[in-house]
């Protein structure tokens, strides 16, 4: 039964990353009411900054790590200001506003593979294993989980005890309302673009240390991120963080069972989208709202 | 290269993707349906042309069969997404692409997986020029039936309701129309042609594999579209000119000039720039959509103008 202990970690670490790519994601699209398609650029974009972070000797995990977060974060706000605000300002439709993030994603990943070619790199650091009986974890995947579990209980005090998360959940809900009880919902929603940047920036360098560095990785990850955030509910956290563990869950025992069937494992990603599917045709609003 | 055959190679193409262009403006253009995986039913017409046209089947059979299981695959895959959101069927038809793409790269047994499939011409010319002539002909006679059926269908009362459900979902449905049978039916069309679009794609080429269908060919339509004007089947035709010549141009400039950045990522840095700065700037494209053409329109606007009897 080790087997089923390894595929349990990697369920939890395929969760984790979902998790924190998934929080940036909710966050954005329950508050600006549209999917950020260059939210897989961001991560992309966070898995570079800590590349290039890592590259110095002083580098490691830890300062990449915070390097990515406000360069990313940094980088959705410039996205906020620059591409959505106006178009969100010219009451600009929901395709409109999804095509935009589109183009921008493009722009992104392009530039990516122009400054570092589109060849795979890697962070090239070695993470000391752990084994436990036959079931084997890195500690990269410690921190991973580390960070995502940190992440959660921050949000969650944020969301319950502070002014802000209040604030957050109160636009959310309802802009004009908040806004009228004295709510800056402007600040509120920059916070959150800010955030949400920050998160994917994260989740984009832990993603990078575990496999490979390449301007698709954001892409390659968008489908599964999407279906937890759809299964979670859209701009729920709470849902989220089951939505997540369940995707990581189906992915990693659909790997199980697809090899049992004989199958390429490349049919993983469409275990998310079987999800998706499911998910809207049993429960569009998803688990958490 | 022989200069005429690259016109002759640049309008077969341009007459392919505006194709592609109507078959969306259908979708979203006309009935507010955000297709983001136009590819995906593109690969569907293309990969049953190839098959069948492999098995001996002829040429006009594959073509149609072609565009029926993409409009079929289109209906299964979608209806789900149908009743909610706009964002939820984006993200449908989005992610559908990517997976249709995977199982055909995955399984080597349907089409030759990663390897790509030899097409059979559908005119077996011995000369280069001739069978491109007959290339020129058939998409020119396939654009001017799609775009005189998807003209007809948008002026007809059908397309008024495709617009009113754009315009205001709910008060259609408030005046008793089912509008999900007709989102489900434009959809089911603008796949047909999609997959149309995908046979004649893969009779020219003669050799199609997955690396073919990638998410950019999806985002190249929306552009043309966009540029173009949606909602009006001039602006698809427009659009899907100048986004092709663009396209050729470039790849032309690339031989003739050295630029410090690859010609490839600069050109869709440049496509992504510029469909930002169209929907900031210029919305409804170079050819907005204009009035319905409807035979009672003159005889509406008499009544409207005229002073109300009492």
């Amino acid at each position: 039964m080790s087997d089923a202990a390894q595929v349990l970690v990697n369920s939890l670490i395929t969760g984790s990353i979902y998790l924190l790519a998934g929080t940036g994601l909710t966050l954005t699209y329950g508050l600006s009411r549209f999917p950020n398609f260059a939210f897989a650029e961001f991560l992309t974009f966070g898995a570079y900054i800590g590349y290039l972070t890592m590259q110095y000797p002083t580098g490691c995990l830890a300062i990449a790590l915070v390097t990515a977060a406000l360069a990313t974060g940094l980088l959705s706000l410039a996205a906020y200001f620059t591409v959505f605000r106006p178009l969100i300002n010219r009451r600009a439709a929901l395709i409109p506003l999804m095509i935009a993030s589109i183009g921008l994603g493009y722009v992104i990943r392009y530039s990516l593979g122009e400054c570092w070619s589109w060849a795979a790199l890697s962070y090239q650091q070695v993470w000391q294993t752990f084994t436990i009986g036959d079931t084997h974890i890195t500690l990269l995947w410690l921190y991973l989980i580390l960070a995502a579990t940190a992440t959660s209980i921050v949000l969650h005090l944020l969301f319950v005890f502070t002014r802000i998360g209040k604030a957050i959940r109160a636009t959310a809900a309802n802009p004009e309302l908040a806004q009228a009880s004295g709510i800056n919902t402007e600040r509120v929603t920059l916070f959150v673009w800010f955030v949400g940047g920050a998160l994917a920036g994260v989740a984009g360098v832990f993603r990078a240390a575990d496999t490979q560095l390449y301007p698709m990785l954001g892409w390659d990850i968008l489908l599964p991120v999407f279906a937890s955030v759809v299964l979670g509910g859209i701009g729920s956290f709470y849902g989220l963080l089951i939505a997540a563990a369940i995707l990581g869950i189906a992915e990693n025992f659909g790997i199980v069972v697809l090899q049992a069937l004989g199958l390429s494992t490349e049919y993983r990603m469409a275990v998310a989208f079987l999800v998706l599917i499911l998910v809207l045709i049993f429960r569009p609003r998803g688990l958490g709202r | 290269m022989d200069p005429v055959y690259y016109i002759e190679d640049t309008l077969i193409f341009a007459g392919i993707f505006i194709i592609l262009t109507l078959s969306l403006n259908l979708e979203y253009g006309f009935t507010g349906l955000g297709n983001f995986g136009k590819v995906a039913f593109f690969m569907a017409g293309a990969y049953t042309y190839a098959l069948l046209a492999q098995l001996g089947v002829p040429f006009y059979l594959s073509l149609s069969a072609g565009a029926l299981v993409a409009a079929a695959i289109g209906l299964i895959v979608t209806l789900p997404a149908l009743r909610l959101r706009e964002d939820y069927l984006a993200i449908v038809t989005l992610s559908f692409g990517e997976i249709l793409r995977l199982i055909i790269k995955a399984q080597e047994g349907i089409a030759g997986g990663v390897h790509g499939i030899a097409v059979p011409a559908a005119f077996p010319f011995a000369s280069l020029r001739l069978s491109a002539l007959a290339n020129i002909a058939l998409i020119g006679t396939l654009l001017l039936g799609s775009f005189l059926i998807v003209e007809a269908l948008a002026h007809s009362p059908y397309g008024r309701i495709l617009r009113a459900i754009r315009d205001d979902d709910t008060a259609v449905q408030a005046l008793g129309k089912n509008t999900f049978l007709f989102k489900a039916s434009a959809l089911a069309l603008g796949s047909a042609i999609a997959g149309l679009a995908g046979g004649i794609f893969a009779q020219y080429v003669q050799f199609i594999d997955p690396y073919m269908f990638l998410p950019p060919v999806t985002f190249l339509v929306w552009i043309m579209l966009i540029l173009g004007g949606s909602g009006n089947n001039w602006g698809a035709l427009a659009g899907g000119l100048v986004v092709e010549l663009i396209n050729r141009g470039t790849r032309i400039a690339k031989d003739y000039l050295t630029l410090p950045v690859d010609p490839n990522n600069l050109q869709f840095i440049l496509y992504g720039l510029l469909v930002i700065i169209i929907l900031l700037y210029r919305p409804q494209g170079l050819l907005p959509e204009g009035p319905l053409k409807t035979p009672a329109r003159k005889e509406a606007q008499k009544w409207l103008s005229s002073p109300p009897t009492a």
